[in-house]
């Protein structure tokens, strides 16, 4: 226990503010994949409400649907982030705030290389 | 109306089966091994005849602990099965009610001297617009060699559709080692896996490939070894490493289990660490580091409960100060019979040490082993 601590601090003192690249790269296959992308949700074999995360391609495939037309199946006529803001998906875990706000920096990017 | 179709959705988006797994709770104050339990080198599935008996002798109502009752079969054939489903209230940011039905498994093994087939069947949520064919699916398959099969020490050999042995695998997919580490649901893959299986220690090799035809969570091909050591009558320490390239992603996971039992106040001490490696090689070769830990307390206590308390520890990326999140897990299973299992979950989920809102659920689960 006393190490998990030691882990814990260690990991809240060594981070830095957000360095990653606002990428459809990143966005899909280091947050929307683990987060949405699960075999029984939005995966390529069952394609949850016509979306799947699970693969970069498959990502790319339903993010030019979401964050360009606007519109998001099951969840109503809303976009990517209407869905995000929500706070009803992922099922059982929020995503964080600074996945939400990286995915939030690459839509008013203009969301580069779909 | 708004949370009714949330509730509907949450229904079809997990109507698929979960994985039947064991409960390593129980597995220094009784047998040392999966296999004192599980026909399974590495537990889960179908029970052996020392596993029914300890399921009747854990039960608060024990009963014929055998496949329906003791339905009759023939002496080469093994059978099991499993139904679970939840329901109650999740809270990922907003609260409402769900219901989940986790699974609905059938499982056989037949076996001649020292060679099995094993298979395990059910039902999945079909591809939106798919056919109802898409709704059946084999979760695991495979042809198993063990050179010892009246005992539970010795080697096996596994060829077909499994999970690669890897940690604690606890009964829980949600447990953070498991749903961001190296044992996800629906991790399955063809493999071919040696195990070596003694009381004093166990080794556990796969290699792997995809599953091209059904999606799993695991797209790449590549290798998982995990072994452990007993130290004394009631510990145990295990070491793990797994590797796995996909087209976008290559992912290297490496990790320490410790086990520990208290015989005085019965507590089982449980605790996994893992660190995680992922290249992005579609994102020009980024690479992120993820840690992910987690600790169980489990106490049996009356006759038929057992209670586990657990922490967990995940940190999305090392680079981004405040990306990770903790939980605390209160479990209480109620193991009414030698079949029904009733599990009342709790979970509050800190992200960034409760700097941003947080999330959590409360559900009850049922669980009955045909």
């Amino acid at each position: 226990m006393r190490c998990f601590g030691l882990l814990l601090v260690t990991v809240v003192a060594c981070g830095a503010q957000d360095p990653r690249p606002a990428t459809v790269e990143v966005i899909s296959l280091e947050i929307l994949s683990p987060s949405c992308g699960a075999p029984q949700c939005h995966s390529t074999s069952t394609n949850q409400s016509g979306y799947a995360f699970d693969t970069l391609a498959a990502a790319k495939a339903a993010l030019r649907q979401l964050v360009h037309t606007g519109t998001t199946g099951g969840h109503g006529n809303r976009d990517l982030m209407g869905v995000i803001n929500d706070k009803k998906m992922p099922p059982d875990a929020p995503l964080d705030p600074e996945d939400v706000a990286l995915i939030q920096t690459w839509i008013t990017n203009g969301a580069p290389g779909l | 109306m708004r949370n009714l179709l949330f509730v509907l959705v949450a229904i079809v988006a997990t109507s698929a089966p979960r994985r039947a797994a064991a409960y390593p709770q129980y597995q220094l104050d009784s047998d040392k091994t999966c296999t004192g339990c599980h026909l399974a080198p590495d537990g889960g599935g179908i029970l052996n005849e020392n596993g029914t008996n300890t399921a009747e002798s854990t039960a608060w109502h024990p009963g014929n602990g055998n496949f329906m009752y003791g339905m009759s079969r023939p002496s080469w054939l093994d059978l099991g099965g499993d139904l679970r489903a939840a329901g109650g209230y999740v809270n990922p940011g907003t609260s409402s009610a769900a219901f989940y039905p986790m699974q609905a498994e059938v499982s056989a093994s037949a076996h001649w001297n020292g060679f099995s087939l094993f298979a395990i069947g059910g039902l999945r949520r079909p591809q939106d617009q798919g056919s109802a064919l898409h709704a059946l699916w084999s979760r695991e398959h495979y042809v198993m060699w063990q050179s010892n099969p009246d005992g539970p020490e010795g080697v096996y050999i596994r060829v077909g559709r499994l999970e690669p042995t890897f940690g604690l695998r606890l009964a829980e997919h949600v447990v953070y080692t498991q749903r961001y580490g190296g044992y996800p649901l629906y991790g399955e893959v063809y493999a071919l896996a040696a195990s070596i299986v003694k009381e004093a220690f166990e080794v556990h090799a796969t290699g792997f490939i995809h599953d091209p035809i059904a999606s799993a969570e695991e797209h790449g091909d590549g290798g998982a070894l995990y072994a452990e050591a007993r130290v004394g009558d009631h510990a145990a320490v295990g070491a793990e490493g797994k590797y796995s390239a996909a087209d976008d992603a290559h992912r290297t996971y490496g990790g320490l289990t410790g086990k520990l039992y208290l015989p005085g106040p019965k507590l089982q001490l449980l605790a996994e660490g893992q660190v995680i490696r992922e290249n992005f090689v579609a994102a020009g070769g980024d690479t992120v580091t993820q840690l992910a830990g987690y600790a169980l307390a489990s106490h049996p206590f009356g006759g038929g409960f057992l209670l586990d308390v657990g922490v967990g520890h995940f940190t999305e990326d090392t680079r981004v100060k405040g990306l990770f999140r903790d939980c605390l897990d209160a479990q209480m299973h109620w193991f009414q019979t030698s079949h029904i299992e009733w599990l009342l979950s709790a979970r509050v989920e800190l992200l960034d040490l409760g700097a941003h809102p947080n999330g959590g659920y409360l559900l009850a689960q049922i669980h009955y082993r045909l």
